[in-house]
């Protein structure tokens, strides 16, 4: 039996904060403590959870932008921690990270296709103008479009070309922070059903981060629920919208319009 | 006490919103939903008379008795803070950093109401009790940064309850919250609206925190208001195509598996997207995007149609329908 695409093992990740006083340790906040889970290809796994939660910490673990102090991550079975930089630049097309400001991360003064076409430059893909324009398709845009400036585009369209900048590269796992939390909610509903029918061609799975339950219940088969720092339930999203344990859960449910 | 009379705001480049009528009564709590570009913002601007300098305005905006419409910032002056007051989305931005926080409540009521420094500071004192911040002796003498944001938001609460306003008027309060605290604080805002006998106009995209606040709900899309009525009842029955895209469009927390092809149900969606301020079509803003269209919709306007005593909606398709 081959590994989990994606699995976190007691990952922990905690920050020095600064020195309060000179003759005292300075304090140390554990941002993630020794959270766990298992993804499996071509699924998602819904993590909620508050500003402060740890959520998006243990997205930049997976995403290798940060180590962790304690645990692994093991994406296809390798810890990404015991790459070599080499490996993990080679690795990295196979996990795409979408942020929740399209704007803020499309630079304003290069094209569309520019900025699509970075995690290609990256690896050192060939027959980029090509990938671009499949990529710009395969979010219901236009070939053309890649020409064009982020200004000239609505934030709904924006996100959709944050999308394409993440499936330019083939990857097996999308990682999704907050993605379609700025967004109104007629075009919110338009993207997420735009990441499902990718999940369904390209076969992506997907790690989907959001502080709101019922965008959550909309897409993934898994749900993770974190409050300061720990994963406090887990399960199929079936089991935690249905019956949740703790009552951080049913406050998320209820906020969320249940 | 407070009415809009087919209240116009326009800009050159198109009109923001378009003949808006609505009376506002003490103790009334209203929600106005919509998306971006719908007015919403708009409108609660023009409550406070805060429209952009740039608009043009029209028809009637009443308040207390008084047309407000044409009104200039000297007459605006005397009735913000004492008849209308606001807060926003972040509450940060809304306090001063390099001050304390019982010294910028206290502001309003030196100022606006004349009282003492010791007579601010006992009101100040007593606002901070009223809206549940904890220690609230400790709290005066704190900046905005050693407070959490929904203490913040308290804050400002306070701050803009300090001359007794009429009619509070909240922009979004809870979209920059945690969900807990944002529950805490719109829970916070029926309860004062209720005990003061103050109108409360909550502005929000969140159809869940709207329904939590409001009693009455008004949605609104291209600069139109488009339907409204009890908010229950508008939120379970929306009868306007509009409404009815918006809440199928919002997804429910709760479960949806996967089908027997192993694919997961997709959300209902509302075709294409809001037109910019000069593409939006003269008649009904919503042509173009509805799937109920008749002939008359792109190039005629429709009026209110009468769906019981306490809802309307503008919609052609549902005039025919109620006459029928």
């Amino acid at each position: 039996m081959s590994a989990p695409l994606l699995e976190a093992r007691a990952v922990t990740r905690r920050y020095r904060m600064p020195r309060e006083s000179l003759f005292r340790a300075p304090p140390v906040l554990t941002a993630v403590d020794s959270a766990s889970f298992i993804l499996e290809r071509g699924e998602t796994l819904g993590i909620v959870g508050e500003s402060g939660s740890g959520k998006s910490t243990l997205a930049r673990m997976v995403m290798a932008f940060e180590t962790p102090d304690a645990g692994q991550i093991l994406f296809d079975g390798q810890d990404l921690g015991q790459l070599s930089a080499g490996d993990l630049r080679r690795q990295r097309q196979r996990f795409q990270m979408v942020f929740q400001d399209p704007f803020g991360s499309l630079d304003p003064r290069r094209s569309v296709g520019w900025s699509i076409a970075e995690p290609l430059r990256a690896i050192g893909a060939e027959n980029r103008a090509h990938r671009v324009a499949e990529a710009l398709e395969q979010v219901n845009l236009h070939a053309a479009d890649a020409e064009k400036y982020p200004h000239e585009f609505s934030g709904g369209q924006r996100q959709r070309i944050a999308i394409a900048r993440a499936i330019v590269t083939r990857p097996e796992l999308i990682v999704a922070d907050e993605a379609v939390s700025a967004l109104d909610v007629s075009v919110q509903a338009q993207i997420l059903n735009l990441l499902m029918d990718l999940q369904d061609e390209l076969g992506l799975a997907m790690l989907f981060i959001s502080h709101d339950l019922a965008v959550v219940a909309s897409i993934c088969d898994q749900i993770l629920v974190m409050q300061h720092g720990k994963s406090i339930e887990q399960g199929r999203a079936t089991e935690v919208l249905n019956a949740p344990t703790q009552d951080y859960t049913k406050s998320l449910l209820i906020a969320a319009g249940a | 006490m407070i009415e809009l009379q087919d209240f116009s705001v326009s800009f050159k480049s198109g009109t923001a919103l378009r003949q808006a009528s609505l009376a506002i009564r003490p103790g009334d709590r209203t929600g106005i939903v919509g998306e971006s570009g719908s007015g919403k913002t708009m409108l609660a601007m023009s409550l406070m008379g805060m429209a952009p300098a740039a608009a043009d305005l029209s028809g009637k905006l009443v308040l207390d008795g008084r047309d407000m419409t044409g009104a200039d910032d000297r007459g605006w002056e005397a009735l913000r803070a004492r008849k209308v007051a606001m807060i926003f989305q972040e509450p940060m931005t809304a306090l001063n950093p390099l001050r304390r926080v019982g010294d910028t409540v206290m502001d309003p009521l030196r100022l606006h109401l004349g009282l003492s420094k010791a007579e601010a500071r006992a009101r100040a004192l007593a606002l901070f009790e009223e809206v549940g911040i904890p220690s609230p002796v400790e709290r005066l003498r704190q900046f905005p940064h050693e407070l959490s944001g929904g203490q913040r938001q308290r804050v400002v609460i306070a701050l803009a309850l300090a001359c007794d306003p009429e009619l509070l008027i909240a922009d979004e309060p809870t979209t920059a919250l945690d969900a807990n605290v944002a529950l805490r604080i719109i829970d916070l805002l029926v309860r004062l609206a209720e005990e003061r006998q103050m109108a409360l106009l909550f502005i929000s995209h969140d159809l869940a925190a709207v329904a939590r606040a409001t009693r009455d709900i008004v949605v609104m899309y291209g600069g139109d208001i488009v339907e409204r009525g009890p908010t229950a009842e508008v939120l379970t029955t929306p009868r306007h195509p509009y409404t009815q895209g918006l809440l199928g469009a919002r997804p429910n927390p709760v479960a949806e598996p996967r089908g027997a092809d192993g694919k997961r149900p997709r959300l209902p969606t509302i075709p294409g997207s809001v037109p910019t301020l000069q593409d939006l079509p003269s008649g009904c803003r919503f042509s173009g995007r509805c799937p109920v269209e008749l002939p008359v919709c792109a190039g005629t306007r429709p009026g209110s149609t009468l769906i019981s005593a306490t809802r309307l909606a503008n919609c052609h398709a549902l005039k025919q329908e109620v006459s029928a």
